[in-house]
Formats: structure tokens, sequence, C-alpha cells
């Protein structure tokens, strides 16, 4: 009996190792190409931490602020994210109290009717979302990346029923001694729901941060577009293994903002998901 | 009063639904109705009724059937490769962190997880590079001679280890969740009556995350069909149009240089998505009646 959980445990672990450190190395060997000169990688060939730590490539990245103008790129995915961010934030809490805490006909049938739609496979919608963001004259500006996300149902189905487990006789209490929903909303549920829009928020900064396919329709602009765009156009600028360090150290500039959130909000990443499953089991 | 118990709701709901409107419901419908049209993103869209789906899927002179079948057979293939990794590596991961004698959980589980941080092109950069025929790990450590990019099955696989790699961090922690959940009082008693580990697994764990199975297995497969960034960064769609997935075919007819033919664009775009509705609408019935 004893035996059978040591080994078990011994599989576990060695599972667990050879597992991380596949998914470690290939991070450890982006950084360490990116310290390399192009002469030394091609010379000594693999490597996965330099000979000679340099700096030159990251110096040469910064430097380049025509054809790849990277500075630029992460300030612009810094503000389309952080404002992004901000606005989801607004919406998924004013529309989940909505839904959760007033009280209007067909309310129920509403949200559910929003929810099935957007269950709708988002492919379809893909070209004319673009149509409209040139209607509205948003191809290349931030707006493009800010706005149509906001309009998602997910965020607020995980605020409504997080709501829904704060006893309504606070309400109903705040509403005897006279306050309107608005002060409910922001005196009484506000604070409440912290902990699940720190968690959306989380999602909505590396989702908007990451994203790919979007960034790549609605910008050609090399001067407006975000850092996971711009990283397409870099296999063409560095490609064909020419600057090797130059590609890798663009690619670690790219990742590090979304690597420092989650060392300072790595509770909340975990968390978010226990939240997530707690409402499906 | 009465009037006030009236207009609230429109001051909190009202935006979002807007927002709702403009940006799903509309573009969502006329993406339907330009399937039925000649439309070239400029101008209006001209009715042609079902003539682009019947060159799609059945005018095999035309390069948009041709282009149709080539995505559609790809992206499968991208599906049935890259979702059971997804499934099982994470659920293999989240078993072994929550065996009770494995202790530096939380260092493990960061390490696994924040390569789905990464954006996709930032990993699909540092993946090229390791499978890089002079340069990279994998042909200097394993000795291997292939050209992995350019060359079949290998393009494949590159294209496959960056999606597993970066995408299994989401999985991993619904399951550890899932199972965290499971009461101690189950596997003891079933240690006293003498299942080992496997039977444990498969008797006791795996029935009592049912519900985050389906629901990873929905997501993670309407994910996959939507597959783009890997292919494009790391294949070029290529050898020969070998890894050239529909999202590839949509974007370029919609959106390449040349004139638009989002009309045709468009339905390849509602026939993935029924395709997307009818698998997601299978799994969800098949895995909630046999689970």
């Amino acid at each position: 009996m004893r035996k059978k959980i040591s080994i078990s445990k011994y599989i576990s672990y060695l599972f667990l190792i050879v597992v991380s450190a596949i998914w470690t190395i290939p991070v450890i060997f982006g950084i360490g190409t990116s310290f390399r000169s192009q002469t030394e990688v091609v010379n000594e060939g693999f490597r996965l931490l330099p000979v000679n730590w340099i700096v030159e490539n990251y110096v040469k990245v910064l430097e380049n602020t025509s054809t790849a103008p990277i500075l630029q790129w992460l300030w612009n995915s810094v503000f389309i994210a952080t404002t992004h961010t901000l606005l989801v934030v607004i919406v998924i809490s004013i529309t989940g109290y909505g839904y959760s805490r007033m009280k209007f006909k067909g309310r129920d049938l509403l949200f559910f009717t929003l929810l099935a739609i957007s269950f709708f496979p988002n492919v379809v919608n893909l070209i004319p979302s673009y149509k409209i963001i040139d209607i509205l004259g948003w191809v290349n500006t931030p707006w493009a990346m800010i706005v149509p996300g906001l309009a998602g149902m997910g965020n607020i189905f995980l605020v409504r029923q997080f709501m829904k487990g704060i006893p309504m006789e606070l309400d109903e209490s705040a509403r005897v001694d006279g306050a309107n929903d608005f002060t409910i909303y922001s005196r009484i549920i506000l604070p409440l729901i912290r902990p699940v829009l720190i968690v959306c928020a989380l999602f909505s900064f590396t989702g908007s941060w990451n994203d790919f396919l979007w960034p790549v329709i609605v910008y050609t602009d090399v001067e407006k577009m975000p850092v996971t765009a711009g990283l397409l156009l870099l296999q063409d600028i560095y490609g064909n293994y020419r600057m090797i360090g130059q590609l890798m150290s663009s690619a670690i500039l790219a990742i590090i903002p979304t690597l420092i959130l989650f060392f300072f909000a790595q509770k909340y990443f975990v968390s978010a998901i226990n939240l997530n499953s707690g409402i499906k089991g | 009063m009465q009037n006030k118990r009236n207009f609230a709701p429109i001051f909190f709901v009202g935006p979002h639904i807007i927002l709702f409107i403009v940006f799903i419901l509309i573009p969502s419908i006329y993406g339907i109705y330009a399937s039925f049209t000649k439309w070239n993103l400029v101008a209006d869209p001209v009715w042609v009724g079902l003539d682009n789906y019947k060159t799609i899927l059945a005018d095999s002179d035309s390069t948009f059937n041709s282009q149709f079948l080539n995505g559609l057979k790809n992206t499968l293939l991208f599906v049935v490769l890259s979702v059971p990794l997804m499934i099982i590596i994470p659920l293999m991961i989240a078993v072994s962190l929550e065996h009770k004698e494995v202790k530096l959980k939380n260092l493990f589980q960061t390490l696994l997880y924040v390569p789905g941080l990464i954006s996709i092109s930032a990993a699909a950069l540092i993946w090229s590079l390791i499978f890089n025929k002079q340069l990279g790990i994998v042909n200097n450590l394993f000795g291997s001679e292939a050209v992995w990019t350019t060359t079949q099955p290998y393009a494949w696989i590159t294209i496959i280890v960056v999606t597993v790699w970066a995408g299994i961090g989401g999985n991993m922690i619904i399951y550890r969740a899932g199972i965290n959940g499971v009461s101690r009082d189950l596997y003891e008693s079933a240690e006293i009556d003498g299942a080992g580990s496997i039977r444990k697994f498969f008797s006791i764990t795996l029935p009592s995350i049912k519900f985050p199975l389906i629901y990873t297995l929905v997501m993670t497969t309407a994910g996959a069909f939507n597959v783009f960034a890997q292919p494009l960064m790391m294949t070029s769609g290529g050898p020969r149009q070998g890894t050239t997935v529909l999202m590839m075919y949509i974007r370029d007819l919609a959106f390449s240089h040349g004139e638009s033919i989002a009309g045709m664009a468009s339905a390849m775009a509602v026939l993935l998505g029924l395709v997307i509705l009818v698998i997601s609408a299978f799994q969800y019935y098949a895995m909630s009646r046999n689970a």
C-alpha cells in the first residue's frame, strides 16, 4: 500500500519535471539568443546561453524607429489593453448589476437571448465587423481594438453569477434609507465584486494584448499597430535568420509586460479559474 | 416612483445592448447576408443567391472550391491533432500536481502557465528558431536532419508543438480546480477497497470532473477551428499549401491586396461557423449523455 503511493509520487515528479523543462527551455533559449551576436550564433551554432553576453541586439531594435518601431508598438499595446480593460470593468459591472439586481420585464429572457447569440461562431461576423470599423473611421486607430470586445457576454455572465451570491437584503435596506440604484451599485455592490472584476480585468488585458487575427486585419499603418501584429512584420525585416538576435530581442520585449503583470497578480490568475469551474461544476 | 423603476434599467443594460447590436448582432446577420452576395467590401453587395455556396461546394473547376476543401481538410487535421493533446496533457499535469505527496506545486504550475501568457506571434518566432535546421535546438540535440517547417509531416509537428506549448495553461488550472473539489473521502474509501492510482483516476477523478471536461473540450475544439496565427507564422501555410487553414483563405480573400472577394469569403466563414456549431453541439450531446 505505502509502496504503491510512492511509485505514483515518483511518476508524478518525473512527469512534472520533464514537462516543466520542455515548457521552460524555449523561453531561456529565446532570452539567451537575444543576448548573442549574429556571428556567435552562426559560428558556434546552438547554445542555450551566450558565450559573450551583448546588449547590442536590444540597442539596435530600440533604435529602429522606422521599419519596426517596437517601443511605439509596445506603447500602442499598453494603451489599447489598458483602455480596453478599464472600459470592460465599467461595462460589465454596470450591465451585470442590471441583469442581476434590477427587476424589469423580460430581464432573464433578454439576458439568455443575448448569451445564446454570443455563442454563435464569431468567424461569421469578422468581415462585417471590419466594415463597421471602417464606417466608424476606426481603421488604424486604437478604438478598433478597444471597443468591439466590450460587446462580449462572457464576463457579464461571470459578474452576474457572482452578484447573485450577494444577499438582496443589502440592497433593500439601502433602498429603505433612500438610496437609488446608482448609489447601491457604486457604494455597496462595486466594492463587493472586486475579486471577480480583478479576474475579468486580467483576462481582458492579456486577451487584448495577445490578440492576433483582428489586429492583423485592422492595422496596416506600421506606426499604429500593437506589438503582436508588429512581430509578424519582423519575420520580413529581421527574417531569414540574418538578424537572429534582433528577432529574439523583439520577441522578448513583447512578452515582458504580460509576464510582469502575471508575477504581480499571480494569485488572481489562478483563483480566476476556480471561480469559473465553481459555476460549471 | 413607478416611472423611475421603469427607466433605471435602461441606463444599466442599455449601453451594453447598443454595443452588442453594433458589434455582434449586426455583423453576424450581415455576415450571413453577405455570403449570398457578390461583395468587394466597398460597393453595395449584389445578391447572387446560392451561387457562392455552389461554387465553393460543387464547382470543381473553381479555385474557391479547391481552396475551401484544402482549408477545411487542414483545419480539421489541426483540430484532430491538437485538441486531444490540449485535453490530455493538462489533465495529466493537473493529476500530477494534485497528487497529495507532490511538493513545489506552485513552482511547477507557474513554469507551465507562463508560456500561455506569451503572445502567439512571439511564441512562433522563438519556436521557428528552435526548429531551424542549422541553429535550432531540435536538430542539434537530436541529430535530426529534417527541414522542419517546409517538409511534411514536420510542418504540422511544428504547428502542433507551438499550439500545445502555448495553449494548455487555462485547461490545466480548470482541471486542477475540478480535481481539488473532489472529496478526499472518496479516494480514501477507494484505497481501503484496494483501488490503485489508475483505477482511482478512471473511477473517481474523471467522472467527478465531467463538467469541466465537457466545457474545456467544447471550448478548445471551437478555438482550434479558428486557428490562424500558428500556420501563418510557422510555415506560411506551406509546403504547397499543406498547412493553409480555412481562416487564412478567408482573410486572404477578404483583406488581401487585390480586390476583396468578401462575399465568397463570407460564405466560407458561414460554412466554417456551421461546422463549429454542429461539432460543438455533437460533443456536448455525446459527452453529457455518456459521461
